[in-house]
């Protein structure tokens, strides 16, 4: 079954303010979804409600897992259906080394810390220290495979999380994660913001293995520049808390050619002709 | 244990004298018990009005509450011998020796052949008593006075025993030395640590405290790192939730000599712990670490002092405290820098990770220099958990007590990943994860 994450009519505040403001998008398995707009038109905030930061309030509307609601769902539940924020600023987070967390994480993910629990409450033995995590030996290896196919230095394993990581660094750490996660469908917050050109290449030629792999994204971004790697499938225009446009590739385009004073314009005229 | 008799007595001074009798102790230490016991008598009780007290009451603590054991308790032939949960203790650490001390008795000891051989000394201090009755006289009080306060007073008229290590010249002991100190229910535990480490002599020694179930504990540590001798000294408090636990610990680190101090803080219902890190002569490095995470109503009170006396020494500070429910923890660290004292460079860092709403974390950093050429850094920092690093995690499918363990346990890494020993840091490690939780 191919997953769909559908947003409807969304509307969302932080701090009492209304950010969101009838978002409507869909994003498919597989498929890239490019959603542009200038900055502070609320697309961060798109990602962190998708993902289930506690910091936002849910006003009105609905996103939903292959048809069914994931409001009421923790983040890390959301992160156990295949959902997947890669953020703009990941936080670095000292003494929790990256293969620590990610061995934690990916255990989580897939399941082993549930049959964990589950075994324990069958058998009603207590279960063994480390039982609840993938085996060492065959994360290792895993680990290392995809640090070498998404061009990953192996010292990465061994630093704590993002904690001194430049801006490049922890973009790749952010596409290592989402390699080793496997979400369904991923959320890539500014993924190019930041970035070198080599750097860029690097996180682009990431995003399009774990598509062509069969992950959906949604890519946030404010400038064309990244679309130049990853070829969206459709282009959404975002502007003042809500989709103002959807279309092919040539969208994005247009805005390239226009810059997002055509958006307004464009969004002028429209309320002009009412 | 089944030859422990159940009697036991007040503590007084004629308990004092009946101690040195029934040990048939020398002159000079039953003199030096009853000048201690005087000086008991004679300070006052603590009050808010010294400035060590100030954030640390005693209310709810009665001396006569606690009583002396009265008898030995039964030695332990060999390892195998040992009750099961003592003998998966010592399996943690792969050591070359270990005392287990019961309310003042030693109740288990083993220690390499060969470290025997190359002259090191490492049993209880009753028994060193016997065998290097010159070497304790020399070192026991020399450090830690009776008079520097009541605790210290109340220690040197009662101490039932402790743990002599004594490493000679030039002697590497490679792997860790352990001491077991329990003590029983509803006792005073008055255990006195004596480490002797000889010119350019290496040793590590892991000394863990348990038990003291409505009891407490009043025990002194005076650590002597000679020339260029290398010694690292493990401290495990895990003293029941009951406990009282006064202590007072002072290091003398030589002429270019390394020490490097852990005390980890679990138990007890209130500690209050001074330690002291006294660079005595040129070129030595000292290294404070400290870790603490009280819970319910703990309260956990440090304070410590690094004394630059002399020269071109380092010293390195760092506790780090997490705090959880309505516990209470109080820092206060002096960096004294004396007038001779060049060319130190003395850093002093207390972080605080607050749990919950209703705990609070005193840190009172303080430095006096009278020397001009000198480098000194502190700083202190309180903190709660931010709720970005819990959101992080919890985005890549970690439950939010898992996320809140892992950034713990990373709070905690800090001062862990420099503890030279394995068992020690699994242990630590083990005890953090259970405090934070487990799911």
């Amino acid at each position: 079954m191919t997953a769909v994450l559908e947003v409807k009519d969304l509307h969302a505040a932080v701090e009492g303010k209304e950010i969101l403001k009838g978002v409507t998008l869909t994003i498919r398995q597989g498929e890239v979804h490019a959603l542009m707009g200038p900055n502070g038109s609320g697309k961060s905030t798109l990602g962190y409600v998708i993902a289930g930061h506690p910091h936002y309030e849910v006003l009105s509307g609905d996103i939903l897992f292959n048809g069914e609601s994931i409001l009421d769902l923790a983040p890390d539940e959301r992160a156990k259906l295949g959902i997947f924020l890669a953020f703009q600023y990941p936080v670095a987070i000292p003494g929790v080394s990256f293969a620590n967390f990610l061995r934690a994480a990916v255990s989580s993910v897939r399941g082993y810390k549930d049959r964990a629990k589950e075994e324990m409450a069958r058998t009603g033995q207590l279960r063994e220290v480390g039982s609840e995590l993938m085996p060492m030996r065959e994360f290792r290896k895993e680990l290392f495979e995809k640090m070498d196919r998404y061009n990953v230095d192996r010292a990465f394993a061994r630093r704590y999380l993002n904690d001194g990581f430049s801006g490049g660094e922890k973009k790749r750490g952010e596409v290592l994660q989402m390699a080793m996660l496997q979400p369904k469908i991923a959320i890539l917050d500014e993924s190019d913001s930041g970035l070198d050109i080599d750097a860029l290449r690097v996180v682009s030629d990431g995003i399009n293995k774990l598509v062509a792999g069969g992950m959906g994204a949604l890519l946030i971004t404010h400038y064309q520049r990244i679309l130049d790697y990853v070829k969206p499938e459709k282009v959404s225009v975002f502007y003042d808390g809500r989709v103002v446009l959807t279309g092919g590739p040539e969208v994005a385009e247009m805005l390239e050619e226009n810059g997002y004073g055509w958006i307004e314009n464009h969004l002028a005229e429209l309320a002009a002709r009412q | 244990m089944t030859t422990m008799t159940k009697s036991k007595e007040k503590i007084s001074v004629a308990a004092v004298r009946r101690l040195s009798k029934r040990y048939n102790e020398p002159e000079w230490l039953r003199f030096a018990r009853l000048i201690a016991w005087e000086t008991f008598e004679s300070l006052p009780w603590p009050t808010y009005k010294e400035e060590t007290w100030r954030r640390t009451r005693l209310t709810g603590f009665n001396l006569a509450d606690y009583h002396l054991p009265a008898a030995d308790a039964a030695r332990f032939p060999s390892r195998q011998a040992l009750p099961e949960h003592l003998r998966q203790e010592l399996e943690k650490i792969d050591s070359a020796g270990v005392l287990i001390l019961q309310d003042g008795a030693l109740i288990y000891r083993e220690l390499d052949d060969a470290l025997v051989e190359k002259g090191v000394r490492f049993t209880d201090l009753r028994s060193a008593l016997q065998e290097d009755a010159e070497l304790v006289q020399v070192h026991l009080s020399a450090l830690v006075r009776a008079k520097e306060n009541k605790f210290t007073a109340l220690h040197y008229a009662l101490w039932q025993n402790g743990a002599f290590l004594y490493a000679p010249r030039n002697v590497v002991i490679e792997k860790p030395l352990q001491v077991l100190v329990i003590q029983g229910e509803g006792l005073a535990g008055l255990h006195h640590s004596l480490l002797v480490g000889e010119e350019n002599s290496e040793a590590v020694v892991v000394e863990d405290f348990v038990g003291a179930r409505q009891g407490m504990s009043d025990s002194v540590a005076e650590i002597f790192v000679k020339q260029a001798a290398r010694l690292h000294y493990l401290r495990l408090q895990n003293l029941d939730e009951t406990a009282w636990n006064f202590t007072t610990q002072r290091a003398s680190v030589g002429r270019d000599a390394l020490y490097r101090q852990l005390q980890a803080s679990w138990g007890s219902k209130l500690s209050k712990v001074w330690i002291d890190l006294d660079m005595d002569e040129p070129g030595g490095h000292g290294e404070l670490l400290g870790l603490y995470f009280p819970q319910d109503r703990q309260h956990l009170d440090h304070h410590t002092n690094q004394n630059h006396k002399e020269p071109r020494c380092t010293s390195d500070l760092l506790f780090k405290g997490a705090l959880e429910d309505h516990a209470r923890s109080v820092y206060q660290g002096m960096i004294h820098v004396l007038h001779d004292a060049q060319r130190t460079d003395a850093y002093q860092k207390n972080d605080n990770l607050l749990l919950s709403n209703h705990a609070r974390a005193d840190s009172i950093p303080g430095l006096e220099i009278s020397a001009d050429d000198v480098r000194c850094t502190h700083g202190a920092t309180s903190a709660k958990v931010p709720e970005e690093y819990i959101f992080y995690l919890m985005a890549r499918g970690l439950s939010r007590q898992t996320a809140k363990r892992m950034i713990v346990q990373g709070f905690f890494e800090e001062v862990i990943n420099r503890v030279p020993v394995p068992g020690v840091r699994a242990k630590l490690e083990a005890e953090i994860a259970h405090r934070v939780g487990i799911e």
